[in-house]
This record gives C-alpha cells, structure tokens and sequence, in this order.
C-alpha cells in the first residue's frame, strides 16, 4: 500500500491482495412487498424516501487529495457534516474522481437523479456546505493532526454532540457560521499511546455510542488518511476507533476485546483495521470470534445517504441464472471453468469494458439491502446475461467462520439466509484466512464448519471457498462445496497466468475437472478472454451456477477439510 | 591394484574441483530478469558442495513471510528426499503431497559449470495426488558472477527461466 499517493490501493490488503474488503454477487422473482418488508426490519436508517416525486439533494465532488497536510482536514470536516446533515433526510452526496477505490459514486449518482428524481444542487466549497448544512451541528470539536488518534475521538464526539470536527486552522470557518466550541481535544493526550487515548474515549464517551456497530476508522495512515465512511459513523453515534487485533500490542487488543464483548450480538463492525497496526487476517479472526460481521472498507462513501433510499417501487431482484434451481446436469469429459469476483461489486471491473464477455459470478456485499439498497439496484440494473451474483463473504457480513462460535452460526446465517432471498442469490461464498500466510497456505475450513454450512443453507446451489487457493472440498446430495484451484493475480503475466492454467488442466487429468478460478478485483475481462484463449484441450468457462451443478454430476474431487494437525490461527495468536 | 590407482587419484581431484565448485555460494534472484514469481518476492539460492552431495537451500521471502528450505542432492546415487521443497507458484492449489517421497538424480555437467537435477515429486491436487517430473539445470554464466536455473515441469507447456547474481560480501 502505497501510502504517499493520494490515490488509493488495492481494496484490501491481502498479500498479494488486501484485503479485503471487500469481497465480498442473484435473483427469483420475489413479491415486492415480502423484500421491503425483510428491508424495513433490518434497515437501520430512521426514515425512507417516499418512492415517486422529486426530492432535494446536494452533492459535491472531490478530489484525490487526501493528505493529512493538505486536503483532509476539511474533507474529515465535511464527512462529519455529512453525516450531521443526512441524519434526518437524505440531503448531502459525494461524487469521488473514477480513481477512488469505489468508483461507484458518478455512477450511483446518476441512478438517484434517473430513478429516484432527485434533483441535485451543486455545492462547490465547504464554505457554501456550511451556508447550507451549518444549522445541522451543534457546534465543533478540534482534533489535533499531530496525534492521529484524536481524529477518531473527535469523530465519536461529532456523533454523540452533533459537533464538527474541525483543526485548529478551521476554527475561523466554522465560527464564522456562528458555531461554538464543543470539545477541544488539543493538549488532553500529549505523549499517550493510542491504547491510553482509546481507554480513556471508551471510558468517556462509550456507554453513550451505539452497541449495534462500531466504527473501525483504521485504513490508510501516515501521511495519508481517508476516513470516507466517517459520515456513517457520525450518523449512527458509534464509537471510533483504530485499535490493534496484533497480538504485537497487547493493550490496545485488550481494549478492543473489551468493546467487542459489549457489542449487541450480531453487531456490525464498519470501516477496515489499520495498515499500519495489523493485518485483516488478523482483525476479521478477532472479531468473527465474536460473532461480529465486518463491513468495509473504511473509505466507503455515503452510506449516510444512501441508507435513506428503498428499492424503486416495482424492483425485485432476478438474477440471471442459468439453469433451474432443482435441475441434474451431467458433466462431459472436458474441462469446466468458471470465473468469480470478490471483494464487493463496487470496487471492482464492473464499469470497466468487457464485463459480459465470459460469464462471470460476482460476490455482493449482502449487507446492502440494509444500508445502500440503490447501489445494489444499479448493479443489478445494468447486469448482463453473464454476471450472475451470489452471497459472501461466508455470511451476513465479511466473517471467518471456523473462528464463529457455534451458538452464534445459526442466527448469522439465517440473516444471511434471509438477504440472500432477498436478492435471489442461490451460491454461498466462503472465506476463512485465519491461519493462512496472507491468501495463501492454509485457507481451508474445518468439517465442523463445513458441517455448519450445509446444515444452515439446505437450499443452495452450492459452496465456493476461498481467496488464494484452498482445497476444501465436499459434495453432500446435490450440493457441491468446491475451492477455487487459481487465483489471478492482476500483476501476473498473463502468459504466465495461461502457463499456470494449463499445468493445473495437465496434473488434474481426470475428466471432467472443476477449475474454479479466482479473479481479483482489478483484473480486467478482456485480458481474461486473452488467457481462456491459451488453454489447452476441452475447456468450457460456464456460468457458476452450471458450474456448481456439473460438479455435483460427476464427482472428480476428492473430499478434504483443513488437515486437524494444521493451525488454527495465524502466529501469534492470543485471544 | 594398480588400476584403482588412477581411479582413486580421479575421484580425488574431482572431489577436490567440485568442493571448490563455481557454483558454490549465495546467489540472489534477479526479479526482473526471471520468470515472474507469483506469491514469492525474494528468492536467495545457496549452493553447498561436499563431495558429491549438493545442498540447495532456498531462502524465501514473501512480505513477513520467511522459509528456508534445503534439497540435499546426490551427484554420486540416486537420493530420495522425503521433504522435497519446490519453489511453487503460490496462487495454484498444488501442494507436496504430504509424507510423499520425491525420487531425486542429480549430475555434475560441462566440467562443473551445471548442476542438473531431476525429480519426481507427488504433488496434492483437487483429484488427489499426482506426479510431477522436474528437471532443473544451474548453469554458471560467464563471468561466473551469475547463474541462470533453467526449470521444466512435465506438466507445463513453458520452462521457468530464473536469472540470479552471486551475492558477495560488498553486495549483501
């Protein structure tokens, strides 16, 4: 991760990867009411937008300037009246340059203006958002850039007091529109680790914060920061926070263990861990092992608004199956392939040419029907007949499943059951890299957990388990668990890519074979249909859902868990 | 007697040439002159000699990720090696078969230059296990300040081609 540029890195960071993330693709005809109905329990915005006529919004566009000593003082002042402003209504979107992680936002923006008819004014400067918004904050509270923690503390202080948060140098801005000084963080935390700051917050202000969700402002540090989905956070009044799940600082895991504990069950983690303090893997282990579901990243923008939004009267999803959910295929001697994207639709090729091409299966962060509906409704929207979407990553929200505990899997994966019959979405994806190197070495999950997962979803296609390669693999009735044998790196050669291809395709000899494959997120479709091109003998990329029910056709595989001698954990690990 | 003479007198200077062998040492990877390593970052090789056994120890690198890994080889006989170590592209699911066996060659070429090896090592795959052949060549370049490996697989359409530099205490 780069952490100079002010542009921004891969979504996560996986090794050769990170991340994250996002991973995280659907559809029957369901009754709209039955969707709304599930969406109105479980969305945790206060008010909808009545479906029909106009409604007023205001939006801004960004830049890529991110700097703590340049342009993110006053984007981290605007994303807490971002949040302020869109507590009651939906009032202020952001448009990000295409380069943004989320490249969604242009996009998105025009589906509000086309299908829900708002009608967007303009605002060019924070000066004209505080002319307009202003009237939404209480007052300020100053956070010092010299103690990066801070920035969170004031942010869980703009939620609970409805305060901006300003640096000292826009002090003048805000009390220029007759804003007063609510909290002054300047001088309460000199030479305090960030454990020392976070105790004495939680200390302060937690017991006052949402226990639904907790914000994990981490990502990006140093000279670069990109608190995005500060403005959610804000909204929501949950506690922020950068804390480490690195077993190397064994305060600050203490502290967040403590939070975690208290959360309501189920609660929701939002945001990413810290580049600079621990590893996903890490973090996703601690917080799965509480039952808790991770949703990110932390620079995910305007979910403050977008919460406020249902489907469009007469939406329901359908997604582009390929063969009937109850149909026994039979698998030829050839070669079958299929492609799938994780790390969440938002960040990855959608809008790049030669999407359509191959079909391709797309993980979706489930957990949209709750707090960007309408996002899920542009994917949907503009899918081809070969993007075909299923449910990940392992649950209702970004989780490691071996580390779930087991009196908490059911009610998880019954609300995971429940959005993915929302979004007509019949394949589960699996992850676990709790004790992998990175995405690779060991990926794999335990019986009990495969177990779990075929007891919870008894009316799925079919299972894929995965980042890197794993070789979990199981088939009970007509269901198929199956690992992906390939990942592709975008930085790999793509001869190489065909080279690694067709060495799988010879050592695999029996046919039919399974190749399921892998694709991050900032692989293009195009050089894809260049590598299919190379590859020896009988290969036929399918449809996952095809896929999934060949191979429940002619089993080929063997049956493999994770090996009991294996670890369990990362190194280091200590809960 | 008499004829053992010459024979022992062979084997000793042949011992004595390899034990100073070229190719003894560190050698680094040239990243940007090899086959494009996936999942792997840095790649150190040392190559030990004595007598006919050759050692080649991999000293791998992968963010945070450090393994060292060493193929002790017989120029002499035939070996088997119970934990072969093959330098892996990390993103396919082939793994050593566990408690597999590889069946190891190895041969001293070009007046010491090459050090050929091949192998028969179990590989686990999503079908269960197969056999992969590897032949592997190290080839001193002239100059003897770089060492290429040239690596087939039965089961790849393209050689692996891998460029080190030989690591000196100046360059470390």
């Amino acid at each position: 991760m780069n952490l100079t540029l002010p542009k921004v890195g891969p979504v996560c960071d996986r090794p050769g990867q990170s991340k994250t993330g996002p991973t995280a693709l659907m559809r029957r005809l369901i009754p709209l009411f039955v969707g709304l109905i599930i969406i109105g329990a479980v969305a945790p915005c206060r008010a909808e937008v009545p479906p029909g006529g106009t409604k007023a919004g205001f939006v801004m566009r960004w830049n890529l300037d991110w700097q703590v000593a340049g342009g993110l003082p006053e984007k981290v002042l605007l994303l807490s009246l971002q949040g302020l402003a869109n507590r009651n209504a939906p009032q202020l979107y952001i448009i990000h340059p295409p380069e943004y992680q989320w490249e969604i936002t242009a996009p998105l923006f025009s589906f509000y203006e086309r299908k829900h008819g708002v009608k967007f004014t303009a605002i060019a400067t924070a000066e004209d958002a505080l002319t307009r918004f202003a009237t939404s904050a209480k007052g300020y509270v100053v956070w010092d850039p010299s103690v990066p923690a801070t920035m969170n503390v004031a942010f869980t202080i703009s939620g609970l007091e409805d305060a901006l948060v300003v640096t000292p140098a826009l002090i003048p801005l805000v009390e220029k529109h007759g804003l007063k000084p609510i909290d002054d963080l300047r001088g309460r935390y000199p030479g305090q680790t960030d454990a020392q700051i976070y105790t004495d917050a939680v200390a302060r202000y937690w017991a006052r914060c949402t226990h639904d969700a907790v914000m994990l402002m981490g990502g990006h540090v140093g000279a670069v920061r990109m608190p995005g989905m500060a403005d959610w956070g804000v909204r929501q009044k949950m506690f922020f926070h950068d804390l480490s799940a690195n077993p190397k600082h064994p305060e600050e895991l203490a502290l967040e263990q403590k939070l975690y504990s208290q959360l309501t069950p189920g609660a929701t983690v939002f945001g990413w861990h810290s580049y600079g303090k621990d590893t996903e893997e890490q973090h996703t282990t601690l917080l799965s092992s509480y039952g808790l579901k991770m949703e990110g990243l932390h620079n995910l923008p305007n979910l403050s608004f977008n919460c406020q939004f249902t489907f469009t009267p007469g939406f329901k999803f359908t997604n582009h199956g390929h063969v009937a959910l109850d149909a026994r295929l039979t698998a030829e001697a050839k070669v079958y392939m299929a492609f799938v994207q994780s790390d969440s639709i938002g960040i990855g090729v959608w809008t790049k040419p030669g999407r359509g091409q191959l079909p391709f299966a797309w993980q979706v962060t489930m957990n949209w029907t709750k707090f960007s509906p309408a996002a899920l409704e542009y994917f949907h929207e503009s899918a081809t007949p070969n993007d075909y979407f299923i449910g990940g990553l392992s649950g209702p929200g970004y989780m490691y499943p071996n580390h779930i505990p087991a009196d908490r899997f059911p009610l998880l994966m019954k609300e995971a059951n429940e959005m993915m019959t929302v979004l007509d979405e019949h394949v589960m994806e699996i992850m676990d890299n709790s004790a992998a190197d990175g995405n690779v070495g060991n990926t794999d999950l335990t019986q009990e957990t495969v177990d779990r997962y075929y007891a919870a979803f008894p009316n799925v296609i079919g299972f894929i388990n995965g980042y890197g390669p794993a070789r979990t693999r199981d088939l009970r009735d007509s269901r198929p668990l199956l690992s992906y044998d390939y990942y592709i790196d975008p930085r790999r050669p793509r001869t190489e890519v065909g080279a690694d291809l067709n060495e799988l395709i010879a050592l695999n000899a029996k046919r039919p074979y399974f190749l399921l494959v892998h694709v991050r997120e900032s692989n293009d479709v195009n050089s894809l249909v260049e590598i299919v091109k190379q590859l020896d003998g009988a290969v036929e990329v399918v449809p996952l859902d095809v896929f999934l029910k060949l191979a429940a056709s002619r089993k080929t595989y063997t049956t493999r868990y994770q090996d009991p001698a294996d670890p369990k954990h990362f190194p280091g690990y200590n809960k | 007697m008499r004829l053992l003479r010459p024979l022992t007198l062979f084997l000793l200077l042949a011992s004595t040439v390899l034990a100073a062998s070229p190719l003894a040492g560190r050698w680094r990877l040239d990243v940007a002159r090899s086959t494009a390593l996936d999942g792997w970052t840095a790649w150190d090789l040392v190559i030990g000699v004595d007598g006919s056994r050759v050692t080649l120890q991999h000293d791998m690198q992968w963010r945070a990720t450090k393994r060292t890994a060493t193929n002790t080889v017989d120029t002499a006989a035939p070996s088997v090696v119970p934990d072969f170590f093959r330098v892996e592209q990390r993103h396919m699911a082939l793994y050593p078969a566990k408690g597999g066996t590889t069946a190891v060659r190895a041969a001293w070429l070009d007046a010491g230059r090459t050090l050929r090896v091949e192998a028969d090592t179990p590989i686990e795959i999503s079908q269960g296990q197969a056999l992969m052949r590897i032949y592997e060549e190290f080839r001193l370049i002239e100059g003897d300040g770089a060492l290429v490996l040239i690596e087939l697989h039965s089961t790849r359409p393209s050689p692996l081609v891998y460029r080190f530099t030989r690591v000196t205490e100046t360059s470390k």
